[in-house]
C-alpha cells in the first residue's frame, strides 16, 4: 500500500514538475541577494521552530544548542542558497504562527499545513504533502487499522492541529453512523501526547507520518503504527503576508534544492519518505 | 553565616557534579548517543544564532534521536544520568533565564503592586476603582493570553517588544495585580493606631508608609511574596509561546528528542529545587529581619536552626531570663532614677520652648467647636480657653467627646464648625471667604505646631526600640542632627526612668514603661503643648503611679497640658482647672476645689460618685 502510494506520488511529481522545474531552476547565487531580492538585503531572517518534533525540528542529541531535523536543515540550506543570514527562534508550536502574523518572526518552518483559513493571515510556499500516521500501543491492542476503527475509542491529537479537527469531524460522523463518539484529548506537545498512548490513556494518537514513524522506530517495544493516510494537505513554509521578495526567494531556493538533489539527501538523512516531497508553489489564498 | 555556608555547599555540589556526570555519561563505548560533555562531540557544531548563511554546515551523522536500546545507556545508573542533565549548560542557561526574568519581573511587579495597593486603600473613589479594575482584569485573564497579546498584538500598533522584554513586562504586570493584594493585606494588618501616632508627629504619608507601616506589614507580606517568587520562577515556562527558552521548555525539547521524560524532568526538578531553596532561604532571612519576637539586643545569628523556625528552645530560655532583665516592673520612686535634679533639668530644658514668654493669650482657644460622625453629634459647641503653662484636666463620662476634642487640637480630625487656635494660629486650616479650609500639607502644619500627644494605648511604633521611638520624629520630621537627637532621646528616657530599657522593643516593656516611652517621644519634639488622651486608662493599677509622676513633674516644669483622665487625685493635685464635659458640651468648669468638692451640676456629681467608687480599692 505504502509503496504503491509512494510510486504514484513519485510519478505524479515527475509528470507534473520535474521537467518545468529543471527548466527554470537556476543555481544558488547568494552573492546576488541585493539585486535578486532587494527586500531581503541586510536582513536576518528569523525562523520559528518548536525544537521538539523529530524528525523535522529537534535538538541535536550531541549538542543541545544545535537544532537539527528535516525542516531545520531545509531552512538552512534554502537561506544559504538565497544568501541571507538566519536566526532560529524556538518556542511552543502554538505561538509560532501568531508571531509570524505579528511580524515577530519572518518565517514559520515547522510542519505547518497550508489551509485557506491560515492563508488569510500568512502566505505560504509549499514543499511537501502531508501524510498522517496513527500511533498505537505495541501490538495494536484495540486493532485500529484505519480511521473507521477510531469510532468509540479514545483519541488524542495536538491542540489546534488539523488532526484534532479531523477527529472532531469524524466523531460526529461516527455518531451519525451509530458507532459511538470519539473521546478526544488534546496534547500541548508531542512527548505529552505519546505519554497518553504509552500510559493507556488514549488508544490512538494521530500526527504527522514522519513523526509517527520516528516514534515507532525509536521505541519499538512501546509503539506501533496503526494506519497511515496520505492526505491532500500541503505542508508549507509560512511567511509574513505580502513579503513578495521572501516568497519568491523561498520558491526559487526550494526549486533549486529539489533539482540539485539536496532535498532528497536531506529526506533520506532523516528517514522521511521522499515520496511526499512536492514541487514548491506560492499559496496566498 | 549559616545561610552562606549552605549556598556555598550548593555551589560546591554544582562544581563537582560535572566531573561525576561526565565520567558516568561518557563511560562506555556507545558515545554516539551520549548527551552532554562528550569528548567526541563534534566541536564544529555550529552556533545556531550565528550560523547565518553557512547552511552547508551539516549536523553530525547520528540522524535521529538516540534509541533507548543502547547497552551502555541501560548500564548507566539513572541517578548519575540525571545528575548529568542537572549540570548540563543547556538546562542551566534555561534556569538562569528563568531567574533573570523572574527577578526583574518581581521587582517591577512589587513596585507597581505597592502603587496599586495604595490606590486600593485611597480615599478617592475613582483611584480605588481604577486599581480594582486593573486587579480584577489581570487576575481574571490567562497569563498566556496576556503574554501573547503583548508580544503579538502590539506590533501592528507600532510597539514591537522582544521576547525577553515581553516576558519581564508581562510577568511584572501580572505580578503587580497579585502583589497589590498581598501588600494591601499587609498594610491592613498593621494597627491603625500606628498611623495615627505618626500623623500626630507630623510625619508625611509617604514617610509613615516607609518608616512605620511597611516595616510592620512585612511579616504579613513576606510569606505571600515568597510564594509568588517561586510560582513565577516555575511559571516562566508558559512564556515558551513567546520564544522564551527557559528550563521547562528546554527539558521538553530534550524529551521531545529522547523521550526520557523522568530523567530529564527529574533533573529539571532538581534545578528548580535549588532555585526555590534559595528563595526559601532568602525568605527565612528576611522574616528573621522583620520578626519582632527576636530581640535585637539579644544578639543576632543565634544558630542556623532559628532561621527555619526551630528556635522554640532558645526562645523559651530567653523568656526565663526576661524577668531579671526587667527590674523596673515593680512600681516605686526608685524606678525613676536618676531622680530629681538631673531629670528635672532635662524636662526644663525640653519645655524651655513652651515656657518662653508669649504675648498671645490665651494660648489655646476653642470657639463654638462642632463635630459629628455621620448623624451622631459628638461636640455640640465647645468654647474653652487654655492659658500658657496651664494644666487643664478634662473629665466626663465616655462618649462625652473628650478624646475627639483633643484630636481636633492637632488636626488629627477635621472640624465641622467653629475654630481652634493654638498660639493664635490655626493648625492646618486657612481662612478663605471667612471659612476655614483644610490646607493640603497637613503633615507640615502638624509638625510646625509642635503639639505632643500621648495616647490611651501608647501607640508606640512596635518595630522600633524605645530609643528609636523617641528619635523618630526629631530625626525624620524635623531633620535634626542624629547625634544631637540621640543624646536628647537618651536623656529623655533617663528622665522618665528608663535608661536601662533604651534598646528594648515596646512589647518587651510593661504598659507603664511603654507609656513613659510615649511621653518621652512626645517631649522629643520640644512641644509647646502636650495632649494626654486617657494616658493611664489602659494600665494596670500598680503601673499608673509612675506615669502620673512623670506628668506631675512635667506640669511643675511649666508645660501647657490638656489632659483627659479619670484620675481624680491627679486632677486634684495637678490641675489648674477642671473641665467637665457631657454629651458634647462643657457642663461646668473651675478649680479642682470647685468642681471636685462642690460640683454644681447634677451630672458632675453623679459622675464623680461613680469614679470615686471605682477608685476606692486602689486608694
Amino acid at each position: 500500500m505504502k509503496s504503491i502510494l509512494s510510486i504514484a506520488t513519485a510519478i505524479a511529481a515527475l509528470v507534473f514538475h520535474v521537467l518545468p522545474a529543471q527548466a527554470d531552476a537556476g543555481k544558488c547565487e547568494p552573492d546576488k541577494l541585493a539585486t535578486k531580492y532587494p527586500g531581503l538585503a541586510g536582513k536576518t531572517i528569523r525562523i520559528g521552530q518548536d525544537g521538539e518534533s523529530p524528525p523535522y525540528s529537534y535538538r541535536d542529541p550531541n549538542n543541545f544548542d544545535n537544532l537539527i531535523g528535516l525542516d531545520a536543515d531545509m531552512a538552512r540550506a534554502a537561506f544559504a542558497c538565497i544568501g541571507v543570514p538566519v536566526e532560529f527562534k524556538t518556542g511552543a508550536w502554538s505561538g509560532l504562527l501568531p508571531a509570524v502574523i505579528a511580524g515577530q518572526l519572518d518565517v514559520m518552518w515547522d510542519t505547518l499545513y497550508y489551509t485557506p483559513e491560515r492563508a488569510k493571515s500568512v502566505d505560504f510556499v509549499s514543499y511537501m504533502i502531508a501524510a498522517t500516521g496513527g500511533l498505537v500501543a505495541k501490538g495494536n491492542p484495540k486493532s485500529i487499522k484505519s480511521l473507521d476503527d477510531v469510532c468509540g475509542k479514545r483519541a488524542t491529537a495536538g491542540l489546534g492541529t488539523v488532526e484534532e479537527a479531523a477527529f472532531r469531524d469524524l466523531s460526529t460522523k461516527c455518531v451519525a453512523a451509530g458507532k459511538g463518539e470519539i473521546s478526544i484529548v488534546t496534547y500541548p506537545d508531542m512527548p505529552g501526547g505519546t505519554r497518553l498512548v504509552s500510559n493507556d490513556r488514549a488508544d490512538v494518537l494521530m500526527s504527522d507520518l514522519g513523526m509517527v514513524n520516528t516514534l515507532v522506530k525509536n521505541n519499538p517495544d512501546q509503539f506501533d503504527r496503526g494506519f497511515m493516510i496520505i492526505t491532500n494537505f500541503k505542508i508549507a513554509v509560512g511567511y509574513t503576508k505580502d513579503n513578495k521578495d521572501l516568497g519568491q526567494a523561498l520558491l526559487d531556493a526550494l526549486t533549486i534544492l529539489r533539482s540539485d538533489g539536496t532535498e532528497k539527501k536531506l529526506f533520506e538523512k532523516y528517514g522521511v519518505d521522499y515520496a511526499i516531497s512536492q514541487p514548491s508553489e506560492i499559496l496566498t489564498k | 553565616m549559616p545561610a552562606v555556608r549552605l549556598l556555598f555547599a550548593l555551589f560546591l555540589l554544582a562544581q563537582l557534579a560535572p566531573a561525576f556526570g561526565q565520567s558516568a555519561v561518557t563511560g562506555g563505548t556507545g558515545s554516539s548517543d551520549c548527551i552532554i560533555g562528550c569528548d567526541n562531540a563534534p566541536l564544529s557544531a555550529p552556533d545556531l544564532n550565528k550560523m547565518g548563511s553557512t547552511g552547508g554546515a551539516a549536523p553530525p551523522p547520528a540522524p535521529i534521536a538516540p534509541t533507548v536500546k543502547s547497552p551502555t545507556r541501560s548500564a548507566l545508573s539513572p541517578i548519575s544520568e540525571m545528575l548529568g542533565y542537572v549540570v548540563s549548560p543547556f538546562l542551566l542557561q534555561g534556569a538562569w533565564l528563568a531567574v533573570e526574568i523572574a527577578a526583574l519581573a518581581m521587582v517591577g511587579g512589587m513596585i507597581m503592586g505597592l502603587g496599586l495597593a495604595l490606590l486600593r486603600i485611597s480615599r478617592l473613589a475613582p483611584l480605588r476603582a481604577i486599581a480594582w479594575f486593573y486587579i480584577w482584569f489581570v487576575r481574571g485573564t490567562p497569563q498566556l493570553l496576556q503574554l501573547v497579546f503583548i508580544y503579538d498584538a502590539l506590533p501592528p500598533l507600532g510597539i514591537t517588544l522582544d521576547t525577553f522584554t515581553t516576558a519581564v513586562l508581562g510577568f511584572a504586570l501580572n505580578e503587580a495585580a497579585f502583589s497589590a493584594e498581598i501588600i494591601r493585606g499587609g498594610i491592613l494588618s498593621v494597627n491603625r493606631n500606628q498611623a495615627i501616632a505618626a500623623n500626630a508627629f507630623g510625619m508625611r504619608p509617604f514617610l509613615t508608609l516607609r518608616r512605620i507601616i511597611l516595616p510592620q506589614a512585612m511579616k504579613a507580606i513576606l510569606p505571600g511574596m515568597a510564594n509568588d517568587v517561586i510560582s513565577m520562577i516555575k511559571g516562566t515556562s508558559i512564556a515558551s509561546v513567546i520564544f522564551v527558552n527557559e528550563l521547562t521548555f528546554r527539558s521538553q525539547q530534550i524529551v521531545g528528542q529522547n523521550f526520557k521524560f523522568f530523567t530529564v524532568f527529574g533533573a529539571a526538578g532538581i534545578i528548580y529545587l535549588v532555585m526555590t531553596s534559595a528563595v526559601a532561604v532568602a525568605q527565612a532571612l528576611l522574616e528573621r529581619r522583620f520578626n519582632l519576637e527576636i530581640d535585637r539586643s539579644a544578639g543576632r545569628g543565634s544558630g542556623f536552626g532559628s532561621l527555619f523556625g526551630f528556635s522554640l528552645f532558645n526562645a523559651r530560655a530567653r523568656e526565663r531570663q526576661a524577668p531579671t532583665l526587667a527590674p523596673s516592673l515593680a512600681p516605686g520612686p526608685q524606678t525613676l532614677a536618676p531622680p530629681e535634679s538631673a531629670s528635672l533639668d532635662w524636662i526644663r530644658k525640653v519645655t524651655a520652648g513652651a515656657a518662653e514668654e508669649t504675648t498671645i493669650e490665651p494660648f489655646v482657644t476653642f470657639r463654638n467647636v462642632h463635630k459629628a460622625y455621620g448623624s451622631r453629634e459628638v461636640l455640640r459647641g465647645i468654647d474653652l480657653e487654655v492659658r500658657k503653662g496651664e494644666v487643664v484636666v478634662i473629665m466626663g463620662p465616655s462618649g462625652s467627646g473628650k478624646s475627639t476634642l483633643l484630636r481636633l487640637v492637632n488636626h488629627l480630625e477635621a472640624l465641622d464648625w467653629g475654630e481652634i487656635q493654638v498660639e493664635g494660629k490655626y493648625v492646618g486650616y486657612r481662612l478663605r471667604n471667612k471659612m476655614l479650609r483644610p490646607i493640603r500639607d497637613l503633615a507640615k502644619a502638624r509638625a510646625e505646631a509642635r503639639i505632643g500627644m500621648v495616647f490611651q494605648h501608647f501607640n508606640l511604633f512596635d518595630h522600633l526600640t524605645a530609643l528609636e521611638n523617641v528619635m523618630e520624629a526629631p530625626l525624620r520630621v524635623y531633620g535634626e542632627p542624629p547625634e544631637k537627637v540621640r543624646t536628647l532621646a537618651l536623656n529623655l528616657l533617663a528622665a522618665v526612668g528608663l535608661s536601662q530599657h533604651t534598646d528594648k522593643l515596646p512589647h518587651r516593656l510593661s504598659g507603664g514603661q511603654q507609656q513613659r516611652v510615649a511621653i518621652a517621644r512626645a517631649l522629643a519634639i520640644s512641644p509647646r503643648l502636650m495632649l494626654f488622651d486617657e494616658p493611664t486608662s489602659a494600665l494596670d493599677p500598680e503601673l499608673v503611679g509612675d506615669v502620673l509622676a512623670v506628668m506631675r513633674r512635667l506640669a511643675e516644669a511649666g508645660m501647657t497640658m490638656l489632659v483627659v483622665t479619670h484620675e481624680v487625685r491627679f486632677a486634684q493635685d495637678v490641675a489648674d482647672r477642671i473641665v467637665f464635659m457631657d454629651e458634647g458640651l462643657v457642663v461646668e468648669q473651675g478649680t479642682p476645689a470647685e468642681v471636685l468638692r462642690n460640683p454644681k451640676q447634677e451630672r458632675t456629681q453623679r459622675f464623680l460618685r461613680m469614679v470615686e467608687r471605682e477608685a476606692e480599692p486602689i486608694v
